[in-house]
This record gives C-alpha cells, structure tokens and sequence, in this order.
C-alpha cells in the first residue's frame, strides 16, 4: 500500500519523486564542493616546481581557500617513476590579500610524500590527510625524484566547506 | 503518480477514522527525496537519491542498472557528496554470494575523465541469506563519477537505490 499524504487542503497524493512528502529542514547549512583547478603538469626533476609549472617559491598554486575545510587533489598519472609532493599553506591578510609573512607552512614531511599510484593509474590527496585546514594559500609542488621518464599527470582540485 | 480530489467533509471522516497516522506525519522531520541523476546544478538537499534500478546479475560484470560497460558511470556530478550508500535487495531463494565493486573518477570542466578507466574504491563479496536487504557505504566521497558493478555465479535479479549526502551541521 503506497504512502499518501494530504498535498494541497483537498488532494490526497501518493508518495512519489514528482511528490515527495513534504518535510521541513530546520537549523542546518549545506556544505557544497567547488572545483578549483583543472589542469595537466608535465611531472619532471625540476625542484620546487608546483602543479602551474611554477617555480617562484612565494607564488600560490591556489588562493582564496579560507573557506574549504579540506582540498582533494585527484589525479590521473600517465607515469610510473617515483615522483615526491610537498603541500605548502599559508594565511593572508583579509584586507590586503597579502600574506602574513613570507614562507610557508608545510603540511607534509619536510622530505616529501611519495604520490601515490603507477602508470596510467588513478590517485587521489587528501590536503590535509587528517583534521581540517581553512589555510586561505596552497602552493603544490609535484617533483619526479626517480627514474628517467618524464610525464603527464592530469589532476582536479575541489575545495571542500 | 496518482491523485484524488476529495471533499474537505470526506477528507475530515478520513482524519477521524486515522487520527495517529495524521499526527504521526505532521510530527516527522525528514529530508527532501528527488531522484538528482544527471543533474546539471547541485540541487541544495542534503541527502539525495542518486540512482535506483535493477539488473540482472550475472558472470559478467554489470552496473547496478543492468550495463556492461566499463566506460559508462552509474551515477554522474557527484563532486559535492562527501558520503555514498548503496542499499539492495537481491532476490531468489538461494542464499546470496555476490561479487560488488565501486569505482570512481573524476572529469575535467568539460565533463570529460581525467584519464581512461577507473580508480577502483573497493572491491569485495557479499554474501546473506537468501532475501535480505544489503547495504554498502562509501565514504570516499567528492568523486565527480562512480560505477557500481555486480556478479555472481548464480544469476538474480538485484534491485539497489544509491543515494548521497552532502554533510552538514548543525546551527
């Protein structure tokens, strides 16, 4: 026997995804995701070299993250050599945009993190791994530290609330 | 879908004659259910009903509406659900020893994958006695594309319903 419910003062309906049962959500704020980048990185051994191809140290991969509580970073790796990431945060100025200060804060092991995966395999980050972030700066810096071929990693950041 | 047009004297003698189901509605809190697949906004309720179908599981593998291929998701603009479930009943009188498998990906602005095939979140058995409800959870989440998929030796016929929450809290 279906579900009916009184929809307008006189019509009685049957519960159904063109009528849903009315309900009332009280108190409660939603938490969307955002897509932030989009991109493919040529992964090489240059140093300190982020997800944009950039190597000035004080240039952002991605500003105006105040407001996501954590990134994830999914990737489709092309290339099997051992390639090593560092993920740099900071906070600015809400004003001026500027930073607090130069440098960064590192949010992983200063002698980097293994990414995750071979070739022609999917991966994904979790920045942070654990806990919640809300860091306004992120540079990503993405290094082949072994073997011999370069290649393409094509990758996705969302911001999470 | 189907409606009737009562009077409001024949509406009162129903309310009468079921007073603690009526109270019983007015009192539930709930959350708005629409069927969001294929949407191309995010519809702004927490919990929503991705995906329901059935297929017939076999010793192929199949999506959980019955597909066989590989590149086809089960579910898409999946981006803002940090949680997925995945609720079924398979049927038949044989106690059930299926084989499941989640997969995700995630695709550029253009709706595009990043890259071919899948990253595989999960692969195992399930396995309960004959008619019973199955449940899975997937909290890996914020993936734009997953692909649910079936098999089993002893073919059935499965009806699942995958739904989402986007997470919230609390004021």
């Amino acid at each position: 026997m279906p579900v009916r419910f009184l929809k307008n003062t006189s019509e009685i309906a049957d519960v159904s995804v063109e009528s849903p049962l009315p309900v009332a959500l009280t108190n409660a704020s939603l938490v969307p995701a955002d897509t932030l980048l989009v991109a493919t990185l040529g992964v090489n051994n240059t140093a300190n070299r982020d997800l944009l191809g950039s190597t000035t140290t004080e240039q952002p991969t991605l500003t105006g993250c105040g407001q996501y509580r954590k990134l994830i970073w999914t990737y489709f790796r092309q290339g099997a050599d051992a390639t090593t990431y560092w993920v740099y945060a900071r906070t600015t100025d809400p004003l001026s945009g500027e930073p607090l200060s130069t440098g960064w804060q590192l949010l992983t092991a200063s002698a980097g993190e293994t990414l995750p995966g071979g070739a022609n395999e999917w991966g994904r980050i979790d920045i942070p791994a654990t806990g919640d972030a809300y860091y306004d700066q992120y540079r990503i810096v993405v290094q082949r530290t072994g073997g011999s071929a370069n290649y393409d990693m094509t990758f996705k950041i969302v911001g999470v609330r | 879908m189907s409606a009737e047009r009562i009077t409001r004297r024949e509406m009162l003698k129903r309310l009468v004659i079921a007073p603690i189901g009526v109270a019983a509605l007015a009192a539930l809190e709930m959350q708005h259910a629409h069927a969001a697949t294929m949407q191309l906004y995010y519809e702004p309720y927490f919990v929503a009903v991705l995906c329901e179908g059935r297929t017939r599981c076999d010793t192929l593998w199949r999506s959980m509406v019955g597909d066989t291929l590989p590149l086809v998701p089960t579910v898409q603009h999946t981006t803002p659900y940090d949680r997925l479930w995945w609720m079924g009943y398979a049927l038949g009188s044989a106690p059930v020893d299926m084989n499941v498998r989640i997969l995700a990906r995630a695709v550029d602005r253009n709706g595009v994958p990043l890259g071919p095939g899948w990253r595989t979140l999960g692969q195992a058995t399930l396995q309960t006695p004959p008619l019973r409800w199955f449940r899975v959870e997937i909290p890996e989440g914020h993936w734009d594309e997953y692909r649910i998929e079936v098999r089993s030796a002893t073919p059935r016929l499965v009806y699942s319903r995958l739904i989402a929450s986007q997470g919230y809290w609390k004021e």
